[in-house]
């Protein structure tokens, strides 16, 4: 899930995967935009097949926000 | 369930690397890929952008995109679908809700863009929000006036727009509402809301037809067909004023890519189509013209339902033709005998069937047909052919179909490969034109006699002893041939190993081979003295070698075995059954007298010996093995 997560976020938000960690924060990088934001919710959630609601989309702030989100999409009996 | 991504990164690297030779179709064929699971997009769309150059070139193509919402998700789906096209998508958006103004001010960066292709999806909430909300706290006066207000607006728009700029003009209509106001009553009220709503689209494609270079696109159409409650993504509509689904934008760019393959004369002009599993289920030479799936039951109906979608399309101008690996003659019966085809011989303006590989069918047929590989679209259910073609024609689509009939007809028709936005007489002609062209080389080709053709065909056939390993297949032949089976007795193996150890009887099978392959055992001859005569007892061919002669040279075998054995004659007898009639001449053709004939309709046969009996055809090769001979 991880390593599909970076490939994604680094295809939107135009980085390279080996990028993409704990250091990737929406306010450190500047194509991170409200527009990329959306397109990157829109791209997990075709890739992974989940659904976000608006709360979960507004608190994903950096690139450990969304594993943990879509950890507990994923795996929700393990949290 | 995390998606595996290791065929993903396959794919990337496939279309990386087409991209960096610049090789157009090769990457196509990954993009297609790559665009099916939706999530590649922006990868896509950076890698097109990146490569330098494309061979064969990539066709520039400007689009503004207008609209009343936030369209800019669509963007990087019509660069995607532009280039699945052969396109190099370049877009003008300005912000959502600045269609008038940009169109009102002939300054505008609108203009500036010099756009090829002007896309004004406005949604009908906007436009028109009378229909859409309050719609049951207005009046009748209202919503007449808002229709013709969206009219009277939207003529203006237009005439404006023609003026500053020659672009082809795609105007939405506007979608139903998803809820009408109320809901199962709607229908019943002297004008309800969805009647309004039509009303205001039937102005709205007068008002587009008035104008040279604008078309009505179907929106609500598209809608409709994909449903509303999956098309729109009511929480993204309210947060980021992106109604449409994010899922569903591919859909909706493959919907404005009908349009510009239209405009730029990309449609295409002519299906090839497979035979077996593609028309019919079941494989013609091994179920005979009669045995294949076509007609009133699942799943023949699935295959009646896809032939009479390719019909239309040839109402259309779209030309057919066929490339199968079948036996020509096999295929001429099923279009002679075999009511359930919708498709006639007459629809198919050339036939490649024979058992070279189909790239090369399809290459004929766009030589024949003067028709360029790029507009030609190839149609299989096998997988295998399906890699042939692409690989050997990358510029033929190729349509691999799903391995249920029921999803044939949308595999062909979904991408609207062959929409035009004119019909000429001639385009309705087009199909007659071809089919003359065809049947005139046709007949030169056929110049020679019925011997001729015969002997084209470089017939071998093998009559031998059932053995062991032959025993199941003549067995099956006897429960399933039904045509040429002049007694229609069903065998199971045991009773023809009963058969086996009694010496006198005659059982044989019979093996045909010719220039197009070998056909294996297709025919079975059982038959006993009794009387002073060779009695036969079974006499089957299956149909894929029936009108061959074939039939003439079992009854030969039969009299050299009756004489072998010291007899007078050969009897037969013909059961009459609903689907055997093209046995029912075979012993009056070949000399038989006719001694006998029953209430049930059923005929004895006689053929004395001293008559001469019957004599071996002469453009085929016989070779009979003997009994005593050791059997391999």
């Amino acid at each position: 899930m991880e390593s599909q997560l970076k490939q994604i976020m680094a295809d939107v938000l135009d980085l390279s995967p080996q990028a993409v960690d704990e250091s990737t924060t929406r306010d450190r990088i500047a194509s991170w935009d409200s527009l990329n934001h959306i397109q990157l919710v829109l791209a997990l959630e075709q890739a992974f097949q989940v659904s976000f609601d608006i709360n979960e989309i507004e608190a994903m702030l950096s690139y450990a926000d969304i594993r943990q989100v879509l950890n507990g999409k994923l795996h929700p009996s393990a949290s | 369930m995390t998606p595996s991504p290791e065929p993903a990164s396959e794919l990337r690297g496939a279309f990386r690397s087409a991209a960096k030779a610049g090789d157009t179709h090769r990457a196509i064929r990954a993009a297609r890929e790559l665009l099916h699971p939706g999530h590649h997009l922006s990868f896509l769309v950076r890698e097109i952008a990146k490569a330098a150059e494309w061979d064969p070139p990539l066709t520039p193509i400007k689009v503004a995109l207008l609209s009343s919402f936030s369209i800019e998700f669509a963007e990087p789906a019509l660069v995607a679908q532009g280039f699945l096209n052969g396109l190099a998508v370049k877009i003008y958006r300005p912000g959502f809700s600045q269609f008038r103004q940009q169109i009102l001010d002939s300054t505008s960066g609108l203009y500036a863009f010099e756009p090829n292709v002007v896309i004004l999806a406005v949604e009908g909430s906007d436009w028109a929000p009378t229909l859409y909300r309050g719609f049951s706290d207005g009046s009748e006066v209202q919503m007449e006036a808002c229709v013709g207000q969206v009219l009277e607006e939207g003529r203006a728009l237009l005439t404006t727009l023609r003026r500053h700029s020659g672009a082809t003009v795609l105007v939405h209509n506007f979608a139903l509402p998803q809820w009408l106001e109320l809901g199962i009553l709607d229908g019943h009220v002297d004008r309800g809301q969805a009647g309004w709503v039509r009303q205001v689209n039937d102005g709205l494609a007068a008002v587009c037809r008035e104008t040279t270079g604008v078309y009505v696109v179907d929106y609500a159409g598209l809608v409709a067909r994909v449903g509303a409650t999956s098309w729109y993504d009511e929480r993204m509509r309210l947060y980021a004023r992106a109604p449409i689904a994010a899922g569903r934008l591919g859909q909706l760019a493959g919907e404005h890519m009908k349009y510009c393959r239209a405009l730029l004369g990309l449609s295409k002009k002519c299906v090839v189509v497979d035979l077996d599993n593609t028309l019919w289920g079941g494989v013609l030479g091994e179920d005979g013209p009669h045995g294949i799936r076509l007609g009133s039951e699942y799943p023949g109906n699935a295959y009646v339902t896809f032939q009479q979608e390719l019909l239309n399309l040839t109402r259309r101008g779209v030309i057919l033709a066929i490339a199968s690996k079948n036996n020509p003659a096999d295929v001429d019966e099923v279009f002679a005998r075999n009511r359930n085809m919708v498709l006639k011989r007459e629809h198919f303006s050339s036939l490649q069937i024979h058992w070279g590989p189909k790239s090369e069918s399809v290459r004929a047929i766009a030589r024949q047909l003067n028709i360029g590989l790029e507009h030609m679209v190839f149609v299989d259910d096998n997988p295998v052919e399906c890699e042939e073609v692409a690989s050997a024609l990358p510029m033929v689509r190729t349509i691999c179909l799903p391995r249920q009939p029921e999803a044939y007809v949308t595999a062909l028709l979904e991408e609207g490969l062959f929409d035009t936005l004119a019909l000429s007489a001639e385009d309705l002609r087009r199909g007659d034109l071809y089919r003359q062209r065809d049947q005139a080389e046709a007949l030169r080709a056929a110049s020679g006699s019925l011997e001729e053709f015969y002997r084209s065909l470089k017939m071998e056939v093998t009559i031998a002893p059932v053995t062991m390993a032959s025993l199941a297949r003549a067995a099956q032949l006897t429960q399933k041939t039904n045509q040429f089976n002049v007694t229609t007795l069903r065998y199971a193996e045991a009773d023809l190993r009963t058969r086996m150890r009694a010496p006198e009887w005659v059982l044989a099978t019979v093996g045909v081979r010719d220039r197009f392959g070998d056909n294996g055992i297709v025919g079975v001859l059982m038959a006993s003295p009794n009387d002073g005569a060779l009695e036969i007892d079974t006499l089957l061919l299956s149909c894929r070698v029936i009108g061959r002669c074939v039939e003439t040279a079992m009854l030969a075998f039969l009299c050299g075995e009756a004489a072998r054995r010291g007899l007078r004659e050969v009897r037969g007898r013909i059961v009459p059954t609903s689907k055997n009639p093209p046995v029912r001449d075979l012993f009056a053709q070949h000399g038989f007298e006719r001694v006998a004939e029953r209430d049930s309709g059923e005929t004895s046969w006689s053929l004395p010996l001293a008559r001469g009996g019957v004599m071996w055809p002469a453009w085929m090769k016989v070779t009979v093995v003997d009994e005593t001979a050791p059997v391999a």
